[in-house]
């Protein structure tokens, strides 16, 4: 064990470095360090933009078009996106399916899937709740019925994050009515162009349209898009859950906005304020370290398993502890809010804090509210750890 | 010692709460709250014609000589069903500071309250005074037997509906004061905003703007001790309020997870859920304990009364969080949903909490009493 990194990983951070500072899009920069929304096609920019040089796989392996890089890599550059306050990496293609892909997809769907998925010449979104099956996954009622090389989907998804900008959905749907509901499952990659797909959408209570609905009415999906194989879709949807609960506690993201909160607080001569961040900053270092862990334990070959429930629970839970953090620094300043895109250029309010930074404040306050309900609710991780760790 | 509400009070409540059921559904506050001027005026005079924008007033200004219990009640019933007109700016706010002022002007003013007919706001806070309410650069200079009035106020409730604001500002002498000033004389502009919980607060700017001597409505430790006297009225109120959005919340949420299934049965069934939903009663019913306690105090002119106000908003600052992040939790994704009622009322315990002195403010002023 050491905990101080090598020559060649000092190295490495100075190259992700170097890349922040040269080749990272200013335009994204700037509407970053404003506090503005990126439009999707500032999306597809920077994803090009690490593409291009040659990090959108930074967590995949070589063979198919991934950095390869070690645990430690990993976090080091996860870490410097951190800092510089780089927009969140779209999870859904490069974190979720592209590994389900790699993992249990055949020779034509990595070759037909993959190189977009880096390069993200697509956008995906996830089909997995449904309005009756939240917590209760395996539940799912969508269904497809396999008419010669076709299946035909009906159903509804809901919860689907950023539908509205996807070209694909990758989904759980029931191909067969079994005793156990976990084993009439099958996963399907849908392009969102079917006809017979609507997507409506969805207002959370921070005025923010980030999730739909998706309804499905006859959309017709060829054979050849069922990953592996007809009723074994629950296991690769716990695969892929086991990797999109790993990163989910954004940490570098974290440490960022920690930074910011104690930069605009500095001036306060508020004990109780102070205390309270330090308390948070403690149980953030320690998740940072329990993720290390993890990754450790992922690079002598594992699979991310149940112990990432930890990072999902405690992760989510010091999110949300940050933004209340944030609106208890705000104080009234919090009232007035224009919605997540913030305030019009010449009608802001003022206060000592910052019109910005209070209304920013509030957004993510109410917005965060959903990290500890989505990607399996916090009670059910519990469950999670309950039974498989703890074996109760 | 009572803790029964007499026959009076409760047939206030149930006009109360059978107003509400019947005629401040969800879907019209959702209307209401995207209207340009974020309150109904059709139920302001019905509200009016009730007599509700009498209720704390005494006998000689028009009112009812009801007190914190009625308003109390009033405000639970309010927070039970997100009601957003605009009671606590104009009835609570200036309506009683202008009775505890007692000013010459106070029983015209207060008349025009009752009557529903105008509005009044009250501008305390600054864009740098935090909760410092009497820490304020808003100020009077006098030349040439003219009043000048110059500076910032921000956070003024109801701002847009308001036909007059009260002010506090401070005069040559560092003397704090109030002031009274038309909503459209020259010299003041007003920026409204909709704040994250579907009301209206605004910023003024003063520049030189010209008031009236007969518009100086106190000035000097007066005016500092009405402040501190209607702000007790405030807090009283607004807990009062997060009270019945607490009671609602864990309602709602009992409700909800007895009809949500998931691993084929009510979640409801879950012992976590459970002790989760008791934990937001026990939340909701200390809460309550401390409003009759304040608002009874208060009633009688107790010397605690402050003190034990300051712990009641502390109070609900930390069980309202507890009770509305919960609620919304349990409701899963349709508890982030907009179109459903469950995330507005953690809007409005937030909002609540972060006016006139949250959580910490109230610890440590309670500490100081």
């Amino acid at each position: 064990m050491d905990i101080n990194f090598s020559q060649q990983e000092l190295d490495f951070r100075n190259e992700v470095k170097d890349y922040l500072e040269n080749k990272y899009p200013k335009h994204i920069k700037e509407k970053q360090a404003n506090g503005e929304q990126l439009s999707r096609d500032d999306v597809v920019d920077w994803h090009k933009s690490l593409f291009n040089q040659g990090w959108a796989g930074y967590n995949w392996p070589v063979e198919y078009g991934g950095t390869g890089w070690s645990p430690a890599q990993i976090y080091i550059f996860q870490e410097e996106l951190g800092n510089a306050n780089c927009p969140n990496i779209i999870p859904f293609g490069l974190n979720m399916v592209g590994p389900v892909i790699y993992t249990f997809g055949n020779d034509e769907q990595k070759k037909k899937f993959l190189p977009d998925i880096l390069e993200f010449n697509s956008w995906w979104c996830q089909g997995y709740s449904e309005p009756g099956s939240g917590s209760d996954l395996a539940s799912l009622k969508t269904k497809a019925v396999k008419e010669g090389n076709e299946y035909v989907v009906n159903g509804a998804k809901t919860w689907t994050t950023l539908a509205q900008f996807a070209d694909w959905i990758f989904c759980l749907v029931r191909t067969e009515t079994t005793q156990k509901k976990q084993e009439g499952i099958s996963f399907l990659l849908i392009d969102m162009k079917s006809p017979g797909i609507e997507v409506k959408p969805i207002i959370t209570i921070d005025g923010e349209h980030e999730v739909n609905s998706v309804f499905f009415t006859d959309v017709k999906v060829p054979c050849e898009n069922l990953i592996g194989e007809e009723g074994k879709g629950w296991t690769y949807a716990k695969f892929l859950l086991g990797h999109e609960r790993f990163g989910i506690a954004g940490i570098p993201a974290q440490k960022h906005s920690l930074n910011q909160l104690k930069e605009r607080t500095l001036s306060f001569a508020d004990d109780d304020l102070k205390k309270k961040i330090a308390e948070y900053e403690i149980e953030l270092s320690a998740l940072e370290f329990t993720e290390l862990r993890s990754l450790a334990a992922l690079a002598n070959g594992g699979h991310p398993g149940p112990e990432s429930s930890i990072l999902k629970i405690k992760g989510t839970e010091l999110q949300q502890r940050l933004t209340e953090l944030y609106i208890e620094s705000a104080g009234q300043y919090i009232l007035p809010y224009d919605g997540p895109d913030g305030f019009k250029s010449n009608k802001k309010p003022s206060s000592f804090i910052g019109s910005d930074f209070t209304s920013r404040s509030i957004s993510k306050y109410l917005n965060f509210r959903k990290t500890s309900i989505y990607g399996g609710s916090n009670e059910i991780q519990k469950n999670i750890i309950a039974k498989a760790i703890l074996g109760i | 010692m009572n803790l029964e509400y007499s026959d009076e009070q409760m047939m206030l409540r149930d006009q109360v709460t059978k107003f509400c059921e019947s005629d401040y559904t969800f879907d019209k506050r959702e209307k209401i709250i995207s209207s340009d001027e974020g309150f109904n005026k059709d139920i302001w005079k019905q509200f009016s014609d009730l007599g509700w924008l009498s209720i704390p007033f005494n006998e000689d200004n028009g009112g009812f000589n009801f007190g914190p219990i009625e308003l109390s009640i009033i405000f639970e019933e309010f927070g039970k069903n997100l009601v957003v007109e605009p009671y606590l700016a104009n009835v609570v706010m200036s309506g009683k500071l202008l009775e505890i002022i007692n000013s010459d002007q106070s029983k015209s003013l207060i008349t025009k309250i009752i009557s529903g007919d105008k509005q009044i706001s009250l501008a305390i806070s600054e864009p740098d005074n935090a909760y410092n309410f009497h820490s304020i650069k808003t100020n009077v200079s006098e030349s040439n037997s003219k009043i000048l009035l110059n500076g910032n106020k921000s956070i003024v409730l109801n701002s847009k509906n308001a036909d007059y604001f009260i002010v506090y500002a401070v005069n040559q002498d560092k003397e704090n004061g109030l002031y009274l000033v038309n909503s459209d004389t020259a010299g003041l502009s007003i920026n409204n905003f909709k704040t994250f919980d579907g009301q209206i607060c605004g910023e003024l700017t003063f520049e030189n703007v010209e008031v009236d001597k007969s518009n100086v409505l106190v000035s000097g430790d007066s005016s500092v001790d009405a402040i501190n006297s209607v702000m007790d009225y405030i807090n009283l109120c607004l807990s009062a309020e997060a009270v019945g959005a607490m009671i609602a919340s864990y309602t709602k949420t009992v409700q909800y997870t007895k009809e949500r299934e998931q691993f084929d049965q009510p979640i409801s069934n879950f012992q976590v859920l459970q002790h989760k939903m008791v934990d937001m009663f026990i939340e909701a019913e200390i809460s309550k304990s401390l409003l009759f306690k304040a608002m009874l105090q208060l009633d009688s002119n107790d010397n605690d009364a402050s003190k034990t106000i300051s712990s009641l908003k502390a109070q609900i600052g930390k069980s309202g969080r507890f009770v509305g992040q919960t609620a919304v939790q349990l409701h899963g994704g349709m508890g982030v949903s907009d179109e459903m009622s469950i995330g507005h009322y953690l809007k409005r315990l937030t909002a609540i909490d972060a006016l006139f002195g949250n959580r910490n403010y109230h610890l440590n002023r309670f500490a100081s009493l």
